[in-house]
């Protein structure tokens, strides 16, 4: 579903925030991103989200090679997408549910299916009792998962979670790792970057860690030396 | 199979096209629920406009009723015919018919000498001097209306009339109407360059008044982006805006202009009275109004446009 060819992000002002990574991440397998702050996590997410453009090397998501995506076709690869934001990303003009049903009305769902899958993602996250409510009389965890519904509403193949366990209790941190779990289970693809390592430890899947920028650790299948040369 | 599939995809495009319109609806709806939310912004910028094109308006109006009066001139241009002082009034009756029958001449109307005398003592009031003139100085006069308004006709007319031997003098007053015509010319000309210098104000005002509601809603934009929003989607609210600013400032424009005339017609009421004159104020008529309607409402859709094309393109999420 993923693959990272020799990856490298530069940003303005030659900082490496990704130095050469190679990856693969099949469809409906599950892994955690993890590293110091600063490490690269974020980047990496971005660049399977066409947020940023990698500097050199290819990613590849369902082998359709993203440096190269024209403008007017990201809403649409964006849409078999599920992001999770590490600073929520939701609207505060609205309430809830509004918040959540966003990608169903992008992608031009009608009324009653609007509310169905909603209330279904609500439910889900366990927050079907606050539809009503506007997020920021929600505290940081009911925050955060109001951004999973979000993410998960429009049912995407693929999962994208930064840090989606913040600043939550262990016992929130849990259940929301959980919820992940379960979706992986039904067969999406998920990745979770995050630097809480005893859940990490707990949950058994396999890890990719970074380091400044470059990939010193990786539990998935290794493609590195198959690239060497050939991808640049 | 193949059946059922084909028909799955027409059910899909279908839905597809109601959810398209269904968009376009809400997007409509969530403009007007914008504008009710901030009545204030709304009403200045509506105003703004309005007042912006009410000047435009007005001048058309003005330009429409010009043209209207110097229509009236113009079916009424005449050619006076002074005849010889030698002539007798037989002979000038008799020539007054022969005119008549004239193939360009609609009809004449026919003052004799002693009649002439009699008006102008009349309206002049120099009544006594006249009295002591020894004899009429005034001549026979024959007022001949063309059968055509066609200047060149009219022209032809005169100079043949002029060369009769029994006419005097052969009189066409079109200086002035020809003065009058030059004016209403350059106030056309200047309509359509206050027309256009107030569109392109229109433009600016929708422009920016958009580019700051494109600020202000920065946060929302950078969502839906994430979530898959194509630009169409995220445009359509905006361009939705600028329609509702530019249809109601249209209508502010027509009332602003519609009470101004009203403010005029009562003056023009005692002018009539005054003068037993019969002008009658020309207001829109609903072509003009629809004209003006459609014409705002463009440039709202045209200025939203412009700073859509130019603000929502570069925000990007980072
Ligand atoms: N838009 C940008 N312009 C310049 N530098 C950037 C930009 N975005 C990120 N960086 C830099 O790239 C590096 C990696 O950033 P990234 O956000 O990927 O880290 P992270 O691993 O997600 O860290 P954290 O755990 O704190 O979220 C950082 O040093 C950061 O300063
Ligand atoms: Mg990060």
């Amino acid at each position: 579903m993923i693959e990272f060819h020799n990856v490298t992000k530069r940003f303005e002002g030659g900082y490496e925030a990704l130095s050469n990574v190679s990856l693969k991440l099949d469809e409906g397998h599950m892994a955690f991103i993890t590293g110091h702050s600063g490490a690269g996590k974020s980047t990496l997410l971005k660049i399977i989200a066409l947020i940023e453009k990698p500097t050199r090397g290819q990613a590849l998501l369902n082998r359709v090679n993203l440096n190269t995506m024209p403008r007017r076709r990201v809403p649409y690869i964006r849409r078999n997408i599920g992001i999770i934001f590490q600073d929520h990303q939701l609207l505060f003009d609205r309430n809830v549910f509004d918040n959540v049903s966003l990608p169903l009305h992008i992608q031009g769902y009608r009324p009653q299916e609007i509310a169905k899958r909603t209330r279904a993602a609500l439910d889900k996250v366990g927050l079907l009792h606050k539809e009503k409510s506007l997020p920021i009389t929600l505290s940081g965890g009911e925050q955060q998962r109001v951004g999973i519904a979000r993410a998960v509403v429009h049912k995407p193949m693929l999962l994208l979670a930064d840090e989606p366990t913040g600043n939550l209790d262990p016992e929130l941190s849990r259940e929301i790792m959980q919820i992940f779990v379960d979706f992986n289970q039904v067969g999406v693809t998920v990745l979770v970057a995050s630097h809480d390592l005893d859940l990490i430890d707990d949950l058994d899947k396999p890890r990719i860690t970074l380091n400044r920028g470059k990939l010193i650790l990786n539990d998935l299948e290794d493609i590195a030396q198959e690239a060497d040369g050939g991808w640049q | 199979m193949a059946g059922s599939n084909i028909r799955r995809k027409k059910l899909a495009t279908s839905n597809r096209i109601s959810a398209y319109l269904l968009h376009h609806l809400q997007s409509l709806m969530f403009s007007l629920r914008k504008i009710y939310a901030a009545p204030a912004t709304t009403i200045m910028t509506v105003a703004v406009i309005g007042i912006t094109l009410s000047l435009p308006g007005g001048f058309y109006l003005f330009l429409k009723n010009i043209d209207a009066i110097s229509g009236d001139f113009r079916s009424s241009s005449q050619i006076s015919l002074f005849l010889d002082l030698e002539l007798s009034e037989k002979q000038a009756r008799a020539l007054d018919k022969k005119i008549s029958k004239m193939e360009l001449v609609d009809s004449t109307r026919f003052i004799s000498r002693d009649k002439s005398l009699e008006e102008f003592r009349q309206d002049s009031g120099f009544g006594k001097s006249i009295d002591t003139l020894s004899s009429n100085p005034l001549p026979h006069t024959i007022i001949v209306e063309p059968g055509e308004a066609d200047t060149f006709a009219v022209r032809n007319l005169l100079n043949s009339l002029q060369a009769m031997p029994e006419v005097k003098i052969a009189k066409l007053d079109t200086e002035w109407l020809e003065r009058l015509y030059t004016i209403i010319e350059i106030a056309r000309r200047s309509v359509v360059i206050i027309t256009v210098l107030f569109s392109c104000a229109v433009l600016l005002i929708i422009g920016n008044t958009i580019r700051l509601d494109i600020q202000n809603r920065y946060q929302e934009i950078i969502v839906t982006k994430l979530i898959g929003a194509t630009d169409a989607f995220i445009r359509r609210p905006f361009l939705y805006g600028g329609v509702w600013y530019g249809l109601l400032g249209g209508i502010i424009s027509w009332l602003i202009v519609e009470i101004g005339y009203l403010a005029i017609s009562g003056p023009l009421g005692r002018l009539n009275l005054l003068y037993k004159s019969d002008m009658n104020l020309i207001t829109f008529s609903f072509h003009d109004f629809i004209i003006l309607i459609t014409s705002s409402t463009l440039l709202g859709l045209a200025g939203s446009w412009i700073a859509v094309a130019r603000h929502l393109n570069q925000i990007e999420p980072t």
